[in-house]
């Protein structure tokens, strides 16, 4: 399997798991991104290909079979005493962009706003970037930071800080904003009403072996779903049950 | 076994023929022993024109793509963008490192000046041992330490959120401190004590001998002692990138981000290829000019120093 950089880390420890459980079958995960991901299933170098993003016109006609395996939202977390509570995606995007400066421009405090972006290697900010920027670029003033973890501390303890991580790590340390009245909830994710989220898939092309839909199967179990997927900061598409979407 | 037996039998030439194989052991002792240790300098040697060749061989495209001239002057760095230039990032190691030999240097002179001319040898035995741990704490260390105690320190001093030059300067200046005190302290021992006793001779107090007589004598030493701790400080990478926020843009103010040559290469060598990575090993190879550039300032002090003694 190949493809979406995103879903390396639920590719990777499934296919580890699912290979430790099942001797004689070996999974080989590549990331080269989506599109990469795509050609390869459709040319059948790959059994699977992964991809953070839906097909895109052109590629409806590959004649590829879609399975969703989690949700990926991200939220905007700010200061726990910021007492901003609710964003738009345009204002989102200002603030980014570094057009909004000042949190009393926002209905806040006159406090600077303090930026927080991720490293460009970070799939988080690819998602980020692509659903909220669109063509508008990033503040090159932003602190950048390597990791969600550091930037869920930077930003819970810095009052004037924005940044935005997995909606899968935000704890109470920090709060998350609702993005166009939308509060950012499992449940408001799975209904597809949250702005800020995208689903990851596996596309499989024409006649599929049966190892690769046992695999796709255990990908899809609650024992991949509540552990693998939650651990690396997405929503299980099972959630989907769950809340009754 | 059967030796004793010979020896019995004549003594005179047993004893030559033992003495003669004790040096034939010794010898071959001794040439292995020459050759391990040629060995051991040969695979120091081979490392560094291993790193060397390979590090030219993968960075030298930059040449063609993205070109010497847009790689050298270039002044933006941004891999989604396809930008490689290293302008902001050279600025970046240029200011940390001038900030932390500002913070650092005198420091270090401070603490060796008190160590070799003014402490007791019981305060002695406190201090260099303290300063010498201080160059075992692991990077990560010092730049967590930043990351949670000087970063809101120096925020609240500067209006931002505290991750720019000026904290990664002051974890440098206290990382550089080991280096820069050992040496200096070593340059004023070396001092010989007919020249302290002569100024002490002439009345002079100790201040008058310290700042007259043997810092400048032992300056030369003293400046090798900054240059390798400058050496230390542009090379560091870990701390930096805790507490410089990385922010690939010129220098904006001691509180906005910064990123540096070393820390621009840890954030981005996970997930670089083609040009971003050719690009980075550009980098490194300035890195490696500049170390160049450094041991030769040193080599040729350290002659002068020779010639001046």
């Amino acid at each position: 399997m190949s493809g979406s950089t995103t879903l390396l880390p639920i590719a990777e420890v499934a296919g580890e798991m699912y290979g430790e459980s099942h001797p004689g079958v070996s999974i080989l995960v590549s990331g080269m991104g989506s599109s990469a991901g795509i050609e390869s299933v459709s040319t059948g170098s790959s059994d699977i290909g992964t991809s953070s993003r839906e097909l895109k016109e052109a590629e409806y006609e590959l004649g590829l079979a879609d399975t969703p395996v989690a949700y990926d939202a991200i939220a905007v977390i700010v200061h726990p005493d910021n007492p901003v509570r609710e964003l738009t995606t345009l204002e989102i995007r200002s603030i980014f962009a570094g057009v909004i400066t000042n949190w009393s421009e926002l209905g806040g405090p006159d406090l600077e706003i303090g930026l927080v972006n991720r490293d460009e290697a970070s799939g988080t900010r690819e998602a980020f970037s692509k659903i909220v920027m669109g063509d508008a670029r990033f503040d090159l003033g932003a602190v950048i930071l390597p990791g969600t973890g550091q930037v869920r501390a930077v930003v819970s303890d810095i009052p004037g800080a924005v940044g935005y991580i997995s909606l899968g790590f935000v704890n109470d340390d920090v709060r998350a904003v609702a993005v166009d009245g939308i509060e950012p909830s499992e449940a408001a994710v799975v209904a597809g009403d949250y702005p800020i989220q995208r689903v990851l898939h596996f596309f499989t092309h024409g006649e599929v072996s049966e190892s690769t839909v046992a695999y796709i199967e255990y990908v899809l179990s609650p024992a991949v779903q509540d552990s693998v997927v939650r651990d690396a900061g997405f929503i299980p598409i099972t959630a989907k049950e769950v809340h009754g979407g | 076994m059967a030796e004793p037996l010979e020896t019995k039998r004549a003594p005179e030439a047993g004893a030559a023929r033992t003495l003669k194989m004790m040096s034939r052991a010794t010898y071959i002792q001794e040439a292995l022993l020459k050759n391990l240790f040629l060995t051991c300098a040969i695979a120091a040697v081979a490392g560094v024109a291993l790193i060397f060749f390979f590090v030219g061989f993968r960075g030298w495209p930059v040449i063609e793509d993205p070109g010497l001239a847009a790689f050298l002057f270039g002044s933006e760095w941004s891999s989604t963008l396809g930008k490689f230039g290293i302008g902001p990032l050279v600025t970046g190691t240029l200011v940390v490192t001038i900030g932390a030999l500002v913070f650092g240097a005198p420091l270090a002179i401070g603490t060796a000046i008190f160590l070799s001319e003014i402490a007791t040898p019981t305060v002695r035995g406190i201090v260099r041992p303290a300063v010498e741990l201080l160059a075992g704490v692991p990077s990560v260390v010092f730049g967590f330490f930043g990351l949670v105690i000087v970063r809101p320190f120096v925020a609240e001093l500067t209006g931002s959120m505290g991750f720019g030059p000026l904290t990664a300067s002051l974890i440098l200046a206290v990382m550089i401190v080991p280096t820069i005190a050992t040496l200096t302290e070593d340059a004023l021992r070396s001092v010989p004590p007919g020249i302290r006793e002569a100024s002490y001779a002439m009345g002079a107090t100790t201040w008058q001998t310290i700042y007259k007589v043997l810092v400048p004598a032992a300056k030369i030493g003293i400046f090798d002692a900054i240059i390798l701790g400058m050496g230390r400080a542009i090379g560091e990478t870990m701390a930096v990138v805790m507490v410089a926020g990385n922010a690939p843009q010129f220098f904006e103010g001691l509180g906005a981000p910064i990123a540096t040559i070393t820390s621009q290469i840890v954030i981005d060598m996970s997930y670089a290829s083609g040009t971003h990575r050719t690009a980075l090993f550009g980098l490194a190879i300035i890195l490696f000019i500049i170390s160049m550039g450094l041991v030769a300032i040193v080599r040729a002090l350290s002659r002068l120093n020779a010639k001046r003694s």
